[in-house]
């Protein structure tokens, strides 16, 4: 397998939009990369780019220590799988998955090896004989990938390879490339939007806006220590719930309501006495308590939990809280929440208050 | 050519299973093909009112016929049907056979052409059907072989995976 290394990377189209801005990235081997972000922030670019679909217009990337910046996608030895699968009708999934090396004119008795160690791996040993046309959309998607496997590339890369599926089937599938991923060892690059998918799936993620990074880290890093609001409202459901309220002494003070700090968070917020800031708490951080009253609008029991949607009193700042068990809260009524865990953000800047850290 | 070894003779049937028999059909497609030469060659001729009988409107039948049977039995053989080899043996020896019927014929046959008497066929054309007939049964009887040792192969194989299995 491989080490990738994405440095300084920009993508600038010929009308002068740049797409993709400083894009820095180490991969390790066997490592997967997750690449996260809303539509149009850049991941499918920085992957084409990585694939050879997409000319580099700034910066190098290295495979292994060398320089594949320059060399066309066909000579970089990287698999990739779209959302599409990309199969083609005519022929059977073995034909499917034995083409690429068919192409290259490989023995056969190597392909057909390769071809059944595939479908092993993917359990689509029955379906060979079969055409695409005959199987689910996970299938096809287990066919796609076992045309990548087949290969044995040193990279996969993966273009939102679950969108086209249903909700059930994307779990199955979602869990299947996890699986996948142990048994091979590969190193992986993989391009979602949804953020489920790269807290499953990733070892590291790489969370992009507007053609940014805006942080790169495990799932538990981007989930408990955001690096900026908008990591923090992109990585979590539902999301982050944001107030703006000021340093006062000990405690918090917005619109609508008043938290107190702790010594730690105090301390977190020193330089920030009697400034407005951005607070930030996450759903399943609200418990039920005092500190808080909220003016429900809406309550869905989900089961072990119950999703509160309201609004800070008459203030009409809006309020989304995950509380542990069976709710079952009115239109109107009044909810009495506190806040176990904070995020705090600069109001400017955006960026976490981490303190002396 | 090298002696395969046990584990490759094993994935050249198991890939039986999988890979279509485009050989033999590929055989059956170029049977076709020189069939057509072979009619074109007889149908091209100046022969008066030679062919004006109840033999050419066989004939003509009989290369329609031929060419249907031989294109669904390559769609056959080329997944392992072992029946059609016996169409394509049959289509194979029945192209020997047209051998010893037009071109033998024409070529001792004269015609009445433009007030003189000329030979229906010369040896040229004559050596021309010739080969377009006997390539043609060459194709149609390897490629019924050639699918009859495949498709028992294929079918031990699949037997001992089944028997391997239980």
């Amino acid at each position: 397998m491989a080490e990738l290394s994405l440095q300084h990377i920009d993508k600038i189209y010929d009308n002068n939009v740049q797409a993709v801005f400083d894009f820095n990235l180490d991969v390790k081997d066997g490592e997967l990369i997750v690449l996260v972000g809303p539509s149009g922030c850049g991941k499918s670019t920085t992957l084409r780019m990585v694939a050879g679909l997409e000319d580099i217009s700034n910066g190098k990337l290295l495979l292994d220590g060398k320089d594949i910046t320059q060399t066309p996608a066909k000579d970089r030895d990287m698999a990739m799988v779209f959302q599409s699968y990309a199969l083609y009708g005519h022929m059977t999934i073995y034909e499917n998955m034995a083409f690429s090396l068919t192409l290259r004119k490989e023995n056969p008795n190597v392909i057909h090896k390769k071809v059944l160690a595939a479908a092993e791996i993917l359990g689509l040993t029955s379906q060979l004989n079969k055409k695409p046309a005959q199987l689910s959309g996970g299938q096809r998607q287990r066919v796609a990938m076992g045309r990548s496997i087949v290969r044995s590339p040193k990279v996969f890369l993966f273009d939102e390879p679950l969108s086209n599926l249903d909700a059930k089937l994307r779990g199955a599938t979602r869990r299947e490339i996890l699986l996948l991923h142990k048994r091979l060892q590969a190193t992986m690059l993989y391009v979602t939007h949804d953020q489920t998918e790269a807290l499953t799936l990733a070892d590291r993620i790489v969370c992009m806006s507007m053609g940014h990074v805006q942080q790169v880290g495990t799932p538990l890093e981007l989930y408990d220590h955001p690096d900026n609001v908008f990591v923090a409202s992109f990585i979590g459901l539902p999301p982050m719930n944001f107030y703006d309220v000021k340093v006062v002494g000990d405690t918090l003070q917005g619109n609508g309501f008043k938290v107190s700090l702790t010594a730690e968070e105090k301390a977190q917020l020193a330089g920030y006495e009697g400034k407005e800031i951005t607070l930030g708490v996450r759903p399943e951080n609200f418990i039920e308590g005092d500190d808080i009253k909220v003016s429900v609008t809406n309550n869905e029991n989900l089961g072990m939990n119950t999703l509160v949607y309201g609004s800070l009193g008459s203030t009409g700042v809006k309020v989304t809280a995950k509380i542990k068990g069976w709710k079952n809260y009115k239109v109107g009524d009044t909810a009495g929440f506190s806040v176990a865990r904070k995020h705090f953000f600069d109001k400017e800047t955006t960026k976490a208050i981490r303190g002396g850290k | 050519m090298s002696k395969l070894s046990a584990e490759e003779l094993y994935i050249k049937k198991d890939r039986m299973r999988y890979v279509k028999n485009s050989a033999c059909s590929n055989l059956c497609y170029l049977a076709i093909l020189f069939n057509v030469f072979y009619f074109v060659t007889i149908y091209r001729q100046d022969v008066g009112n030679y062919y004006y009988t109840i033999q050419i409107g066989a004939s003509v039948v009989y290369n329609l016929i031929f060419m249907l049977a031989v294109f669904l039995a390559s769609e056959g053989v080329k997944n392992y049907g072992k029946n059609y080899s016996i169409v394509l043996l049959i289509a194979g020896v029945m192209q020997i056979v047209r051998i010893f019927v037009i071109p033998m014929g024409a070529l001792k046959a004269t015609t009445f052409v433009n007030g003189e008497d000329v030979a229906v066929m010369g040896n040229g054309t004559f050596i021309k059907c010739l080969v377009y007939l006997g390539v043609t049964a060459v194709c149609l009887l390897g490629s019924s072989a050639l699918n009859f040792i495949r498709c028992n192969q294929l079918e031990a194989h699949v037997k001992s995976l089944e028997q391997n299995k239980a």
